[in-house]
């Protein structure tokens, strides 16, 4: 390992984790996250890190298997952001009583309300005040030291508990810069191995954690954890010492002084904006302003002590807040901070402001205006106004290109050149027109389409397409419409067959009268090609690489027809691009059904990707009618339980034809092509036979 | 209870009515050219063209809006007939 190189913060902190050691790490992508499990995967697959790498089907379930693990006495890591900690939560809650010294790394991006895909700390927000420590990284070297120093926290047996890392989505995430690599066995010395004082293993220990508490000790137990986090902050600065000594860095306790020497005004800051804040001071000193930085390094425990100390000498401060605290007026560091000072006798003016919502970037500039705004309070011994928003102007993007169309999806859209999902959703709304809803759960079909067709898209919720598109189906059959429009997801593999799964199955048995569509490029494509539930055995995605321990990903894929078929809805069809009319009878008969109120139709089309698959766009139909003669994807339909195979060739032709194209596939060897052959032949003829009863088990 | 939507404030709005897509056409490495003796109007390229950038003319043959074609080449993979052809695009302009 050399003794430095140039990284952005996600890899930085998949190192941090390689070098700590880590023995289970659950994962589910999110963007900006995703990149961390994709290079702990790396590692993993060449047998750089041995650790249980478990692929969730979510991430409720991803921090879920975290705290299961580090209960079981294991280091733990897991990552997420934005929806996906926001869908963690429950489990983010409860992982504090289990006393779980686990780190969960949060690449900051925003929780929608309306989406981003940039960071602003609304996804933490809500995660601060259940008994975390959370730290906020600044430069990507404190990434990777504060991986190291975290554990150290969190597993002296003075804490035992959780902590979060932030890292800014993007200006973090994705940006280069130079990290110094601790050397692997002096990291082994300063962080031994997590020994749990009581794991949940009966054949060491008799005691384990529980969650059972009877309501009168609860008040106690808040106290007590109170008082845990408050002395955590001891911890916190001796680690960081002992980190100093033995790696040449350290970052102080719960906050970092920039020129504060002399200052009589200071201006706070948090995570990677305090970089250009640093340089906004640089900028106000040589104009001889007595000012300084303030970085929070720590939300949790509110580095309340250190502000009243701090405050003493000044006449006021700036607070940037990149978190709204809705209905407060102001920011989370804002309202924190002033909370702080107000039983201290201290009475410095505090000026909030909040900025850099969704992303947007917090140039220099405005460091320094915001600077200049707190002097001024410091002059004025007041604020002037408690919270300014500090805005921009927004430029519209290009226009649409004006044309006469009479379809209800223009052409134009951002899919790839060769976009396999472009053709079913332009086949899709050609039938059903412009009474239509979709519902849409995250995938690339929401950034690519949603701005080119006709019909209202919604984004729903990645792990309750079907549950919102229950919700408008209701309301709409209350209001006597059910039989004047469309209702179909436009939904993923991963919405459909992962993280939706719950939700489809819920209205498949409740007899909802609207259509599922799955558009299956078997990975999760738009975070950047993980593998799903859908995945292919021995493909190899960003989070299965083939590599010297991993053949790709390793199970196979689900069956979601017999799935659907266990549920007996009216109609289940699996379907493909390259085969048009087969597709378009299919979508015909879902409307049909679903229109009579009968159930829900489920439509499973094959998209091959590209992008994803790794072949020439040209061959997207190609592949796909491969697909089907190989025996590889299967087109067939149950229709009230009868069930037909729509594409029949005499023979199947040998798999090898469909996976040699593909790169996902190239590292096979004979072996593992013989077996995906034996598989689909034998996947192939039990549906022969399935075709000669006619009728589907269970209907 | 006020349901005047003029006091509405803050509230994003999609509209499909001013929907519409972007000009693609500088995406192209490859241009396709179609041979209209060859093309016999079979209409395939129509239904697989991923950006729905191919319209029929009267005698049902491909008019291919360049502005939209991001040539990914697959009218010419699926033409029957072989009828299209993928040029690079600075041979093609020629």
């Amino acid at each position: 390992m050399p003794e430095f190189d140039v990284m952005p913060g996600n890899k930085a902190l998949a190192h941090g984790v390689r070098l700590a050691r880590v023995e289970v790490i659950p994962v589910f992508p999110i963007t900006p996250q995703t990149t961390i499990i994709e290079y702990l995967a790396d590692f993993v697959a060449n047998g750089e890190l041995d650790a249980e790498y478990i692929h969730a089907e979510g991430e409720h379930s991803c921090m879920a298997m975290a705290v299961g693990a580090s209960l079981a006495g294991a280091r733990v890591f897991t990552a997420t952001c934005s929806q996906g900690l926001g869908y963690m939560h429950e489990v983010v809650a409860q992982a504090v009583s289990f006393r779980t010294p686990l780190l969960l790394g949060v690449a900051d991006r925003t929780l929608g309300w309306y989406w981003s895909l940039g960071p602003d700390y609304s996804d933490i927000m809500p995660e601060l005040n259940l008994g975390w420590i959370v730290n906020f990284a600044e430069t990507n070297q404190e990434v990777l030291d504060m991986t190291l120093q975290l554990y150290k926290v969190a597993e002296d047996y003075r804490v035992l508990l959780p902590t979060m890392m932030s890292l800014d989505g993007f200006y973090l995430s994705y940006s280069q810069e130079r990290v110094w690599m601790p050397d692997q066995e002096v990291v082994d010395k300063w962080l031994p191995p997590y020994k749990a004082p009581y794991p949940v293993d009966p054949t060491i220990s008799d005691k384990f954690p529980t969650t059972s508490l009877p309501p009168p000790l609860h008040t106690t137990y808040r106290r007590l954890f109170e008082e845990i986090l408050q002395d955590a902050r001891k911890v916190i600065e001796e680690v960081d010492s002992s980190y100093g000594k033995t790696f040449g860095r350290s970052y102080g306790g719960l906050v970092e002084e920039y020129k504060t020497e002399g200052a009589e005004t200071l201006l706070v800051t948090m995570g990677s904006m305090t970089t250009a804040g640093r340089r906004a001071i640089d900028k106000l000193r040589s104009e001889g302003e007595k000012i300084g930085l303030v970085k929070l390094r720590f939300m949790r425990p509110f580095p309340d002590l250190e502000f009243r100390k701090i405050a003493e000498g000044v006449k006021a401060m700036g607070v940037v807040d990149r978190m709204m605290l809705h209905g407060t007026r102001g920011g989370g560091a804002f309202q924190d901070l002033k909370s702080a000072l107000y039983n201290s006798g201290i009475r410095v003016p505090v000026q909030g402001f909040v900025t850099g919502m969704g992303g947007e970037d917090i140039p220099i500039d405005d460091m320094y205006l915001m600077g200049k705004k707190a002097l001024q309070a410091a002059e004025r011994g007041r604020v002037e106004k408690e919270v300014e928003f500090v805005e921009h102007k927004f430029q519209a993007a290009a226009k649409p290109v004006a044309m006469d169309w009479g379809e209800p999806i223009f052409p134009g859209s951002d899919g790839c050149a060769g976009c396999g999902t472009s053709i079913i959703i332009r086949h899709l709304l050609k039938i059903l027109g412009k009474s239509t809803i979709i519902i849409n759960p995250p995938s690339c079909s929401g950034v690519n389409f949603s701005a080119v067709v006709r019909v209202p898209w919604i984004l729903a919720n990645f792990a309750a397409g079907a549950a919102y598109e229950t919700g408008v189906y209701r309301a709409l059959r209350k209001k006597g419409k059910a039989d004047k429009v469309y209702i179909t997801s436009y939904s993923g593999d991963g919405g459909t067959v992962d993280i939706g799964l719950q939700s489809i199955s819920g209205a498949a048995e409740r007899g909802e009268s609207m259509i599922w569509l799955c558009y299956d490029n078997e990975a999760y494509m738009n975070t950047g090609i993980q593998r799903s539930g859908s995945t292919p055995l021995f493909s190899a995605t960003t989070s299965t690489p083939a590599g010297k321990v991993w053949p790709g990903k390793q199970v196979r894929r689900k069956n979601m027809l017999m799935i659907m078929a266990a549920h007996r809805i009216p109609y289940i069809a699996t379907a493909s691009l390259s085969y048009i009319p087969d597709l378009e009878r299919k979508i015909k008969r879902a409307a049909e059904i679903t229109r009579a109120g009968e159930g829900l139709a489920y439509l499973h089309i094959q998209q091959p990707c590209a992008t994803g698959w790794y072949f020439p766009p040209e061959k997207t139909v190609e592949i796909g009618r491969l697909a089907v003669q190989t025996g590889a994807w299967p087109i067939v339909h149950v229709d009230h339980g009868d069930f037909k195979i729509d594409v029949k060739p005499k023979e199947l032709r040998p798999i090898k034809e469909y996976l040699q194209p593909q790169a996902r596939f190239r590292h096979l060897n004979d072996e593992q092509f013989e077996i995906i052959q034996r598989d689909a032949q034998y996947e192939w003829d039990a549906l022969l036979e399935l075709e000669k009863r006619g009728k589907f088990p269970g209907y | 209870m006020s349901q005047d939507k003029s006091v509405i404030k803050g509230f994003a709005l999609a509209d499909t009515t001013v929907r519409g897509g972007q000009y693609v056409g500088n995406w192209r490495v490859f241009m396709p050219e179609v041979d209209y003796e060859k093309c016999v109007g079979c209409r395939l390229c129509l239904l697989y063209c991923p950006e729905g950038a191919i319209r029929a003319d009267e005698a049902n043959k491909p008019d291919i809006d360049m502005r939209f074609c991001k040539g990914c080449g697959v009218c010419a993979n699926e033409c029957p007939q072989k009828a299209i052809g993928m040029k690079r695009e600075e041979e093609a302009k020629k």
